[in-house]
């Protein structure tokens, strides 16, 4: 189906959640929540509570609907919701430790027991690294990086200037790099 | 010199560079060995994290169908008062302010008739005559003012009795104005909430 195709049939399906058909809100929720969850999941790290959080973004989009702007973005829309309910959720549990462990992230055991277990260390790694990011940077590296969002998007989606993007991109690339430094060079040898 | 290139290094990667920018960038890439080393790092962690697997949620459809079952009934937005709607509120105020001082006027008009009908202020009501004369009692009076002269208290009476009538028709026509336009604006307020209530029941 062709891009306006899609953009106009998503219209015709928020203005009908506007007027309160729920099928219709059903049906936008299937078009987001892949999207929505997996930037909720990489901001907390934790799959039942990116699921929760899922629900809570889209149950706050439902009641917030009618006053949602058509010709804005319902995507970024609903990614701003959603960061924002993480974020106010993982401050209030910050003593508490990620639920989900790297070999429930990385089921793929066909590559033999050492290859996995390197691999699971490096998924276990990564996450700490994330999740070690002030969470202003962790968010714009998310967007970016698993949202796909343009800078002018996550600039809309977080209230801040393109140059705030850019300067939070930059100081999470970096840390990244300095954290995972030998990750990036094993990296590197296997694509050399 | 590196150092200022380095920010503007995240901007190429993620595809953000254009014009002049894009092409001093690229000119810089392919004389500087530092920021392609540069470069090769930040992409290396864009992969690194893009090769950090997901794991598996519930199905979009599964998601979206336990989701509409739960959805909470939408209440309706409070509208912010508008300085537009002080004048809506208005309308009301002035009307029954219009009704109360015709309504007075009515009834002191009437008391007052009906005094100087009875005689019960005597001469204090003499005052009204000139304004209590009707046409045709005007006509008679000056037409046949030297031939009128028994008739005259019957006359002054049917003209008096005449004035009352006009007096209270005038009264009932105003009531029935401010009542009308009273009606008409409840039915507009009514009609201008009605319909958004009633979409909202049916939606829930």
């Amino acid at each position: 189906m062709a891009l306006p195709q899609i953009a106009e049939d998503e219209n015709a399906l928020i203005e009908q959640a506007q007027h309160g058909d729920r099928n219709a809100f059903g049906e936008l929720v299937s078009l987001h929540y892949s999207g929505v969850v997996r930037v909720v999941y990489r901001l907390c790290g934790d799959t039942g509570l990116a699921e929760d959080m899922a629900q809570e973004t889209f149950l706050r989009a439902w009641l917030n609907l009618p006053s949602f702007r058509p010709q804005s973005s319902l995507r970024n829309w609903l990614y701003r919701i959603a960061v924002n309910a993480t974020l106010d959720v993982l401050r209030r549990r910050t003593d508490e430790p990620l639920e989900d462990e790297a070999d429930q992230m990385y089921p793929d055991q066909a590559a033999g027991p050492e290859t996995s277990l390197i691999e699971k260390e490096r998924v276990a790694l990564l996450q700490l690294a994330m999740h070690s990011l002030p969470e202003a940077a962790r968010s714009v590296l998310v967007l970016r990086e698993y949202g796909s969002l343009s800078y002018q998007e996550i600039a809309s989606v977080l209230d801040i200037p393109v140059g705030t993007v850019m300067s939070r991109l930059n100081y999470a690339r970096n840390r990244l790099r300095e954290l995972l430094k030998s990750d990036l060079l094993q990296l590197e040898n296997e694509y050399a | 010199m590196h150092e200022d290139m380095f920010p503007l290094l995240n901007a190429y990667l993620d595809g953000e560079l254009h014009g002049t920018r894009l092409r001093d960038l690229e000119l810089h890439l392919s004389s500087c060995e530092v920021c392609r080393n540069e470069l090769k790092q930040l992409r290396l962690v864009s992969d690194l994290l893009q090769a950090v697997p997901l794991p598996e949620f519930l199905p979009a459809r599964r998601f979206a169908s336990n989701l509409v079952l739960s959805l909470p009934r939408r209440r309706m937005r409070e509208l912010p008062v508008q300085p537009a709607s002080l004048a809506w509120w208005l309308v009301p105020a002035g009307l029954l302010a219009a009704w109360f001082f015709v309504q007075t006027a009515f009834m002191l008009t009437s008391a007052l008739t009906a005094a100087q009908m009875t005689g019960l202020l005597g001469q204090a009501t003499r005052w009204l005559n000139g304004g209590q004369e009707t046409i045709w009692f005007a006509a008679v009076s000056s037409l046949f003012s030297n031939r009128v002269g028994a008739a005259q208290p019957e006359l002054s009476l049917i003209n008096t009795l005449n004035v009352f009538g006009v007096n209270l028709l005038d009264g009932y026509l105003w009531q029935a104005l401010i009542v009308l336009l009273y009606w008409t604006w409840l039915s507009i307020w009514w009609f201008r909430r009605r319909p958004r209530s009633m979409k909202m029941e049916n939606a829930n």
